[in-house]
């Protein structure tokens, strides 16, 4: 394994609804990825990914999400939660890669306007990302009443979620570091 | 990503150097291109995933 690599962290935004207050948790979570050395990282917003919608799975991949995908030792995904799931535009972002994804890490950031912080959107997720070859990490994030967590601004108003999400990026990159020696190191029995 | 060196390993176009085999995960959604190459004990076509040691790029085919 070459020293010094940087891991690659990007943070996907997983809604296009207007007004979306995930934007801000997102912010946030790139924000914090941003202070740990080692780590590059980017916010992909799936509202701006020029993916058709008259074809689904691989046969829309699209060439610079893919790279992305490609690139990354691990993702973090950030879903509302509606109607206790994520939104439909995430799950077709998803399918639209496979070999990119495989034994990688993930953490799920849960966002709601109720007090359960998108709990049931992450136990959703959970299955999706078994099937597409990424491993969960045991540490979420979950933003509960978002519209009292951040300003109308962005700005940061309970201090508290500094805590829960540097335990859950910690947790994360220590994931992607011991996947990534798997993955270049450890071949298959 | 890589080019096929011999049966078994594959080689990092960008490093030259032997790519690793670590994972296999069995598709499902086959197309009549496909067909042929279905397992039939599986019930589909495994794929093998590799990942450069020097890079981290990494590459598929099947097995």
């Amino acid at each position: 394994m070459e020293a010094g690599r940087p891991l690659f962290i990007p943070v996907i935004l997983g809604t296009s609804r207007m007004g979306r207050l995930s934007l801000h948790a997102a912010r946030l979570v790139v924000g914090e990825l941003g202070k740990c050395g080692g780590v590059e990282t980017d916010l992909i917003d799936i509202a701006r990914l020029p993916l058709p919608t008259n074809d689904a799975g691989e046969a829309i991949k699209e060439a610079d999400f893919s790279a992305k995908m490609s690139k990354a030792d691990a993702l973090v995904l950030v879903s509302p939660e509606y109607n206790h799931g994520y939104s439909g535009l995430l799950k077709h972002v998803l399918d639209s890669c496979l070999k990119e994804y495989i034994h990688k890490a993930v953490g799920i950031v849960g966002v709601s306007a109720g007090p359960f912080g998108g709990t049931r959107v992450i136990e959703n997720l959970l299955p999706v990302m078994r099937e597409i070859g990424l491993v969960t990490i045991f540490w979420d994030v979950n933003f509960s009443s978002v519209q009292k967590v951040f300003a109308e601004d962005g700005r940061l108003l309970d201090e508290s979620y500094i805590r829960r999400v540097d335990k859950f990026l910690k947790e994360l990159i220590w994931m992607a570091k011991t996947l990534r020696q798997g993955r270049e190191l450890i071949s298959l029995g | 990503m890589a080019v096929v060196a011999n049966a078994d390993k594959l080689i990092c176009s960008h490093c030259k150097v032997e790519m690793n085999h670590h994972c296999d995960k069995i598709v499902y959604n086959v197309d009549a291109h496909d067909a042929g190459r279905t397992d039939p004990n599986l019930g589909g076509i495994i794929e093998e995933f590799h990942t450069c040691p020097k890079c981290g790029g990494g590459a598929s085919r099947h097995a």
